[in-house]
């Protein structure tokens, strides 16, 4: 996971890439290998929930997302945990800039 | 024993309109499994919202019109109506949704993301506000190369 996060003026910008097949079960069918995608995504800074998104295997492999929020101060934690359709959970903090 | 059936009903009812407002943050994945396996938009969206009636030109849909490469669409979102759920959906690929957002309160509305499809149709953006009505954004993507393994 590549996470960057960038405060300015109150608003933090934050670009995060996924490494992920995002194949669903007719892509993985024609590529022989297993379905793979990320179901769900949930972004929290200082503990508080900033980002959360559901998605399906219809995101582009390697998916790269970005989302802005507001309230939160350059030195502060962003966690992103991520959760896949066979329930591994993988997750990854950043400070923002 | 038919009223009491019905008192019953009626308990589990309002027991279920309450419990989304209760949750700080919701997973659709969870919560709605169904409309993740709808083939239509519109199947997919009365699932998760009971209507796909929804009031146009407040979300501002961000997508190419003639996509080249139909396994990468960057889609951007945005909007200053205060929502509590925003969804994506397409007519393209085997099975119609493709992200639900649970948008946290005073957040900012305005996602990227990059999406499969296989041929050219609709996408269609739709989120309920926090004053309870709909809002809805549809554009027609011209895919000339399918993705999604297509």
């Amino acid at each position: 996971m590549k996470l960057k996060a960038k405060v300015k003026k109150d608003v933090t910008k934050v670009k995060v890439m996924f490494k992920s097949p995002m194949a669903g079960p007719e892509e993985a069918e024609k590529k022989k290998i297993k379905p793979e995608f990320i179901a769900h995504i949930i972004g929290k800074a200082n503990g508080k929930v900033v980002y959360e998104v559901s998605t399906s295997g219809f995101i582009s492999k390697n998916p790269l997302f970005k989302f802005q929020f507001k309230g939160a101060k350059k030195g502060d934690m962003l966690e992103m945990t991520v959760t896949d359709n066979n329930g591994k959970v993988t997750s990854d903090s950043k400070k923002i800039k | 024993m038919e009223r009491r059936n019905f008192l019953g009903f009626g308990v589990a009812a309002v027991a279920a309109s309450m419990v989304p407002a209760s949750l700080v943050a919701e997973n659709f994945r969870e919560t709605k499994p169904k409309m993740w396996q709808e083939a239509t938009s519109a199947g997919a969206i009365t699932d998760m919202y009971g209507t796909t009636d929804g009031i146009e030109g407040k979300i501002k849909l961000k997508a190419p019109k003639l996509a080249e490469n139909g396994g990468s669409i960057p889609i951007n979102i945005k909007t200053s109506v205060d929502l509590e759920s925003i969804a994506i959906f397409q007519d393209a690929n085997p099975r119609s949704a493709v992200a639900a957002f649970t948008v946290p309160e005073g957040a900012i509305i305005n996602y990227d993301l990059r999406m499969k499809m296989r041929k050219t149709s609709d996408v269609t953006v739709i989120g309920k506000g926090r004053d309870g009505k709909m809002y809805k954004t549809v554009q027609k993507v011209e895919v000339s190369i399918g993705g999604c393994g297509g």
